[in-house]
């Protein structure tokens, strides 16, 4: 008997093969993307949907703004990216963080002169308000740090330093370097004021360095020089942190 | 009348540095502005027409007792400088202790006196100086109470425009 070689029928038999496989496999993905876009759009249309029945909601209530806010980042939407789209035509949040910007830098401006430019976040937030007036929808200060946030794409000008409500805003350019950021964070603590030996005693560093960061805060108009002290010791004050506790 | 104590103080007065002459030029140009307006304000609400430095350095508007932060006598001196460049107070010696303090400015207290003089009809007719400032037509004035000096030198503002003329010491007369 012979044996049987490779004929040619087999040949087309397996490119033939082949080919189904392929076409096959296209139509299972085909069916695949076909599902997720058609999840994705329902997703979509539910999140549409979800954003419409609780505009109101959304619009008034901070902390359902911030969750809101917090589940579109998570599939990445970003409501406020422009003041065009969709999202922020359903729910006018894009210019509601412009405004909210807009009046942060005129308070930021206002109180330059009293402050050097440096602010506590929640005087910032409690002139906010003030300034919003009592019919404004409420204002939280996460929406604060939202809208400093978007401040940021106009440059270095304005800066967060520290953490939660300790926070500080610095609205005038130039950088404040960590050794700054540490003086003013100590500040805080003391009501808008440190000495040398407030300094040296946290951090412990060279006399130099104290001195070199307390001028460059002098310098820049952030911090007042106090000669009249009990312990004759010269302390620098910081208008923006002094009787933020007890605010008037 | 103005009582001791309900006047405002500015946030400052309790911000221990603003007792002490700061160094940086923007910051010093501040805190003189914002003692500058304090010095008018204070003598404004107590109804003071003049400063004498030696007293003064002791009272509450330079010493700031809660806080025990005081302005010293060339720092004074020096933020009264800055109010004569102004035009709002006026030394009565050369050695500088004594001086008139313009809240407002003769001229203005002239403006507001005429306005007075049209208001009540006084037009064309002679009123005594003692009248103007402490007559019963003017006790809910502004000017009621003010300065000898002052008022003289509002007056000779009013003469020298042609709305009024001095007659003798005593006297004035307004026209329209």
């Amino acid at each position: 008997m012979r044996r049987r070689g490779v004929g040619a029928s087999a040949i087309t038999k397996k490119k033939l093969e082949a080919v189904r496989y392929k076409e096959h496999g296209n139509e299972l993905a085909m069916i695949q993307l076909d599902q997720l876009s058609g999840q994705l759009e329902t997703f979509h249309s539910h999140l549409e949907k979800f954003a419409a029945n609780h505009k109101q909601e959304i619009r008034k209530n901070p902390q359902f703004r911030r969750q809101f806010q917090q589940m579109c980042a998570t599939i990445g939407v970003d409501p406020l990216a422009s003041g065009k789209g969709f999202w922020s035509e359903m729910l006018g949040v894009g210019d509601f963080y412009y405004e909210l910007g807009v009046q942060l830098v005129e308070i930021c401006i206002t109180t330059r002169p009293q402050n050097g430019g440096i602010i506590a976040i929640t005087e910032l937030h409690q002139k906010l308000m003030k300034t919003r007036g009592k019919y404004a929808q409420d204002v939280s200060i996460d929406d604060v740090r939202t809208a400093l946030s978007k401040l940021k794409l106009l440059g270095t000008g304005f800066t967060l330093l520290g953490t939660g409500l300790k926070q500080i805003v610095k609205s005038v350019p130039g950088e404040l370097n960590m050794d700054h950021s540490a003086i003013l964070e100590l500040a805080q603590k003391s009501n808008g004021k440190v000495s040398h030996a407030d300094v040296k005693s946290v951090y412990n560093w060279q006399p130099e360095r104290v001195q070199d960061v307390l001028e460059h805060l002098t310098k820049e108009g952030m911090a007042w020089v106090d000669t009249q002290t009990p312990n004759k010791e010269t302390w620098y004050w910081f208008p923006a942190l002094f009787g933020v506790g007890n605010n008037k | 009348m103005g009582t001791t104590s309900n006047f405002r103080w500015p946030w400052q007065y309790d911000f221990p540095p603003f007792f002490t002459m700061q160094k940086n030029a923007d910051t010093r140009f501040k805190q003189t502005e914002a003692w500058c307006s304090l010095i008018l304000d204070y003598h404004n609400h107590h109804k003071l027409f003049r400063l004498r430095v030696t007293d003064v350095l002791a009272s509450p508007l330079f010493y700031n007792k809660a806080i025990d932060r005081r302005l010293t006598k060339p720092d004074v001196i020096e933020i009264l400088s800055i109010l004569h460049k102004k035009g709002n107070i006026e030394w009565e010696d050369k050695e500088k202790t004594v001086c008139k303090v313009f809240w407002k400015t003769p001229a203005q207290w002239s403006d507001i006196i005429f306005k007075w003089v049209n208001q009540s009809g006084l037009n064309n007719t002679v009123c005594t100086l003692h009248e103007i400032t402490n007559g019963p037509h003017s006790s809910d004035q502004e000017f009621y109470a003010l300065d000898d000096q002052i008022l003289m030198q509002a007056i000779q503002i009013l003469q020298a425009s042609g709305k009024a003329e001095l007659m003798g010491t005593e006297g004035v007369k307004f026209f329209t």
